[in-house]
This record gives structure tokens, C-alpha cells and sequence, in this order.
């Protein structure tokens, strides 16, 4: 088992554009160190209709609302979380559907290297990463993240919701486990969903491509790439 | 809008919204079953806390919070964008009323 970078496409060319948008790294920052209720704040700006910040601090009174807290951390972080989330809502529909994608990427990234210290250090993490196995044919679509310590690897796919696992995310990540496995190597194949567990799990069940042990990281579970 | 006193309240106040925002979703005929089972496992555990905590008085803020994120939901203008928010939705009224998604 070898790790490779991908050949860039015309694709991969403009999309590197977007992963190095600056808002993309601040938000991913952010995200890292955010509570749940932060998380989903950001979740639903990003996708939704009002660019006003009013509106959401309304809709998020834990947040911001006359219990919550009116000063400190917390309270920065959720009105730093809130502000680049509406700018990134204020993009154009195509590009903020790639700047939610990139950011989930960048989030899993740095929570990964923060665990990543003791496993091969945090050169060990990558993007953009094809897996190649003896007489396997090469997968086309690279990994959004990989782990590339001896011993603990691990490939990962990154969505921004549910709606996002399919049949050949799921079969990639099976197939680059037990093809590993083969090797006698351990690659553990996980999919990062920016989403409710809940909702991941209505669409697992409708999934007959093999799951079973690929690791589910949700919106509740974000910080165990972390190892938190 | 009815007054909001109640978690119950609360909830009651949002659940047509959300069918409202299930039935625009279904404009997306190839996820139509994936829509209805996303709806039932919300709907369920909205229920859930409905019946739990539904006489508990709703803290400081929930009856603006349910205003605007019925509005917010009403807003919505692409049946894709909904099948997004038909797992936002829960997830943003459930935290509004402390209670984890």
C-alpha cells in the first residue's frame, strides 16, 4: 500500500482555488475549536436564505440570546463563527457549495494533525491522496484526507450533508480497507458528514454498498479526529 | 404564530413548517424516499421530546428563535437547499430548546 498525489484535472485546478480561499481556512479554524450548537450555527447560515445576522441570532438564543453569554470566548467565537459563515453564504450558490466542501475538508484536516502528533506527526496528514495496491487499479477520485502514519493509516471522504453518501464513496472506502487489508496493512476508511448523526444514518440505511466498517465522524463527533 | 409558553408550544409552533418544507422537497422525485424517512426520524424525535419536556416553560428567547426559523424555512426557494434543511431545521429548534439533536 503507497500513497500518491493526484494528477490536478481541470477540476482539481479550480478547486484548489477555493480550498486556498483564506475565508476557507479561517472558517475550518473556528469550526475546530466550536461547540456543537456553534457547529450547527454555521451549518445552517451556510445554507441558508438570510445574510442578515439578526435573523440567526435570533434563531440560536443559547447563542446569543439574553441568557447566553455576553462576553468572553464563547460569545467571540460564536460572532466570529456567525460573520464568516454569512460571508460564506453570500457567495454565489455554485461557489459556496464548493467553499462547504472545502471547509469540511480543511476542519477534518486540522482536527486529524491535532491527533496526528503521536502517529508520524502532522506531515503524516494529507490532501488530495490517491491509495494504490498491488495489481489494483488506481482509484479516479482521490481521498479528501489521508493519514499516512505506518501502522494507523487512514483514508477519508468529507461531506457537507448527509445527502453526500452515495454508493461510491462508500464502496471506495470499503474497497481501500480490505484492499489494505490484503496487504496486511491497517487503513482505517472513514466519512466525515458536516451533518446530525441522525440524518447520516436515514441514509445509511438505504445504502446496500458495504458500510459496516467504515467509520461514521458526524456533527456530534467531529472532535474524535482529534482524539478528544 | 400561537403565543409560545411551552417547550410543546414550541414544537407545535414549528411542525408545519417543517411538513411545509417536506412536501417542497419532494419536488426532488429521486430522493423522495430518502425525503420521507428524514422527515419520519425527525418528526419522531421532535415528538419525543414534545412528550418528554412539553409542559417544561420555554426559557428566554424560544418564541423569537421558533419565529425565525419557521421564516427562515418559509424563505427557502429550491427543493435541494430544503432536503438540507429538513435535517437543519430539527437540529436548529432542538438546540434552541436545550436539548441536544
Amino acid at each position: 500500500m503507497r500513497f500518491q498525489d493526484a494528477s490536478p484535472d481541470a477540476r482539481a485546478v479550480v478547486y484548489a482555488g477555493i480550498q486556498a480561499d483564506p475565508l476557507v481556512a479561517r472558517a475550518a479554524a473556528l469550526l475546530a475549536d466550536a461547540t456543537q450548537t456553534q457547529r450547527i450555527l454555521a451549518r445552517a447560515v451556510m445554507n441558508g436564505m438570510s445574510t442578515g445576522p439578526t435573523v440567526w441570532q435570533a434563531m440560536f438564543p443559547t447563542l446569543f440570546g439574553p441568557d447566553a453569554p455576553s462576553d468572553g470566548d464563547e460569545r467571540g467565537r460564536s460572532e466570529a463563527l456567525l460573520a464568516a459563515s454569512i460571508q460564506v453564504a453570500e457567495r454565489g450558490e455554485q461557489i459556496r457549495s464548493q467553499v462547504r466542501g472545502a471547509l469540511v475538508e480543511a476542519l477534518t484536516e486540522l482536527l486529524i494533525r491535532r491527533r496526528a502528533g503521536s502517529r508520524g506527526g502532522p506531515s503524516a496528514v494529507r490532501r488530495e491522496r490517491r491509495i494504490l495496491f498491488d495489481g489494483v487499479r488506481a482509484e479516479i477520485h482521490p481521498y479528501d484526507v489521508t493519514l499516512e502514519a505506518p501502522g494507523a493509516a487512514e483514508a477519508i471522504d468529507c461531506k457537507w450533508g448527509a445527502r453526500g453518501i452515495n454508493a461510491d464513496v462508500l464502496h471506495q472506502l470499503d474497497d481501500a480497507r480490505t484492499h489494505a487489508a490484503d496487504e496486511d496493512e491497517v487503513l482505517t476508511a472513514s466519512i466525515v458528514v458536516f451533518d446530525a448523526e441522525r440524518s447520516c444514518r436515514v441514509r445509511l440505511e438505504r445504502q446496500t454498498a458495504p458500510h459496516d466498517e467504515t467509520r461514521l465522524i458526524t456533527l456530534e463527533t467531529l472532535d474524535r479526529l482529534a482524539g478528544r | 404564530m400561537e403565543s409560545i409558553s411551552t417547550i410543546g408550544d414550541a414544537i407545535a409552533a414549528a411542525r408545519p413548517a417543517y411538513d411545509e418544507l417536506a412536501i417542497f422537497a419532494e419536488d426532488v422525485e429521486d430522493e423522495w424516499s430518502y425525503i420521507n424517512d428524514l422527515a419520519l426520524a425527525w418528526a419522531d424525535r421532535m415528538d419525543a421530546v414534545a412528550d418528554a419536556r412539553g409542559k417544561e416553560p420555554a426559557a428566554a428567547g424560544v418564541a423569537e428563535a421558533v419565529s425565525a426559523l419557521v421564516a427562515e424555512a418559509a424563505a427557502i426557494d429550491d427543493p435541494h437547499r430544503a432536503i438540507d434543511w429538513l435535517s437543519t431545521f430539527p437540529q436548529v429548534l432542538l438546540v434552541a430548546i436545550g436539548e441536544q439533536p
